[in-house]
């Protein structure tokens, strides 16, 4: 049984601890609606860089499979574009990844292959793993991503698929569904597929096209795959707060429970020591008479 | 008599919702200017210049390149970015004017070792040069 004094600096810590845990879920949610907000100030611009595609891919019907973009690429291999944290201590966020990841792996050779890396955690997994890390992005950090720093990913990307080594590129990525939902989730960048809202080719009417409906087209394109790769990235750090958040508030919560225990056997101790210290007293005192 | 939406939207916000009379954009081939009951249209933009009349003058933009888009009374226009001629950072816009011909000139020693860098540099020589110029005939 733990002394008095070992309980009082155990609930000290304990408290210490439920102090940080307490200021991390407080960050944890500041920045997670910090990047809601991003995501939410993104859409028109996807919505509409997405109508403009579908409507141009109307317009070309069958043209589209002109753009090598959409055709399947010369190589052999894959290329994923992994979105993991830099940090722990966001619950199992990146672990919900891997394993789904390594589901995904097991259906093909890992030499077959190359990773595009965010997130220092998921370097060091790949790493560990002995995949094919292509290229591990670093600068800048994930958390300080901007349009611009998507668009040169995006770009990265095409630029590796273009090359001619890879078959298909894939974007790996927690999407954020709500606060408590985020899920692992592997979408195809590259090649794109024609033809996924043929409802909507028609809206509008015809359209005057300057300079013509190709070159609109050729220059939209990579703009569309930077909104995704910016999508992606956003909701990726979404989902990491989210789970930080959630797994912060579970350990302030633990901490919670485990002082109200401390506490009841602290003062249940304190109480006999004191009830003995009475009786040692009074039992002197009756021995003196 | 404002007849049109004008609308900029890049990635990160909304820049712009306003009523207004026309609208001028650069595009790719050429100045263009739009007016109320305009067809529909869509059109590739250079880095440059936007104008736009309201009741209360005109006004100008800085936008990197992008789209326009004309469809019923609103003109959409979809930039990576954009800003008020004066929000412009003209030293900035040096500086990276700097760094974009530096960089062509290393990768032309390097014999088009990159092909990606040398089409980035030169696209973002090409937004300097359109920033400059915009804020420097403004400025007048």
């Amino acid at each position: 049984m733990a002394s008095v004094k070992e309980l009082r600096l155990r609930i000290t810590s304990v408290g210490n601890i439920q102090q940080i845990t307490r200021a991390m879920e407080m960050v944890a949610t500041t920045k997670l609606r910090r990047f809601q907000d991003r995501a939410i100030a993104s859409r028109p611009y996807t919505e509409e860089i997405a109508g403009l595609v579908s409507h141009l891919a109307g317009v070309l019907g069958d043209e589209v499979q002109d753009n090598p973009l959409f055709r399947k690429g010369a190589g052999s291999k894959t290329g994923v574009l992994l979105v993991t944290s830099d940090r722990g201590l966001c619950g199992a966020y990146n672990s919900n990844l891997f394993s789904d990841l390594e589901a995904w792996m097991s259906e093909r050779e890992s030499d077959d292959v190359d990773f595009f890396v965010y997130g220092k955690k998921g370097y060091s997994y790949l790493n560990g793993r002995g995949y094919n890390v292509e290229r591990f992005i670093v600068d800048p950090p994930l958390e300080s991503v901007d349009f611009g720093q998507a668009a040169r990913t995006a770009q990265t990307l095409v630029e590796a698929f273009l090359s001619g080594d890879y078959a298909d590129v894939y974007i790996y990525y927690t999407a954020f569904q709500s606060m408590v939902r985020y899920t692992p989730t592997t979408v195809q960048l590259l090649p794109l597929e024609a033809g996924g809202d043929e409802g909507e080719e028609q809206r509008g009417g015809d359209l005057i096209l300057e300079p013509d409906a190709e070159t609109i087209f050729e220059s939209l394109i990579p703009r569309y795959l930077e909104v995704r790769v910016y999508n992606a990235l956003l909701e990726a750090l979404t989902s990491e707060y989210a789970s930080r958040r959630m797994s912060m508030k579970n350990a302030t919560d633990a901490a919670s429970d485990m002082i109200k225990m401390l506490k009841g056997r602290y003062n249940r101790l304190r109480q006999e020591n004191v009830t003995k210290d009475l009786l040692d007293i009074v039992g002197g005192a009756e021995a003196l008479r | 008599m404002a007849g049109l939406t004008l609308r900029v939207i890049t990635p990160e916000r909304v820049i712009l919702d306003e009523a207004v009379d026309s609208v001028g954009v650069t595009a790719t081939d050429g100045g263009m200017g739009i007016f109320p009951k305009h067809a529909g249209m869509v059109t590739a933009l250079e880095p440059g210049e936007l104008t736009y009349k309201t009741s209360t003058g005109e006004q100008s933009l800085f936008v990197a390149g992008g789209f326009a888009e004309v469809r019923g009374d609103t003109v959409r226009v979809l930039t990576a970015a954009g800003e008020p001629w004066t929000e412009i950072d003209e030293e900035r816009a040096r500086q990276a004017e700097a760094r974009a011909r530096e960089r062509l000139s290393m990768s032309r020693a390097a014999a088009k070792q990159d092909a990606v860098d040398m089409a980035r540099a030169r696209a973002s020589l090409q937004r300097a040069l359109a920033r400059i110029r915009l804020h420097s005939r403004r400025s007048r």
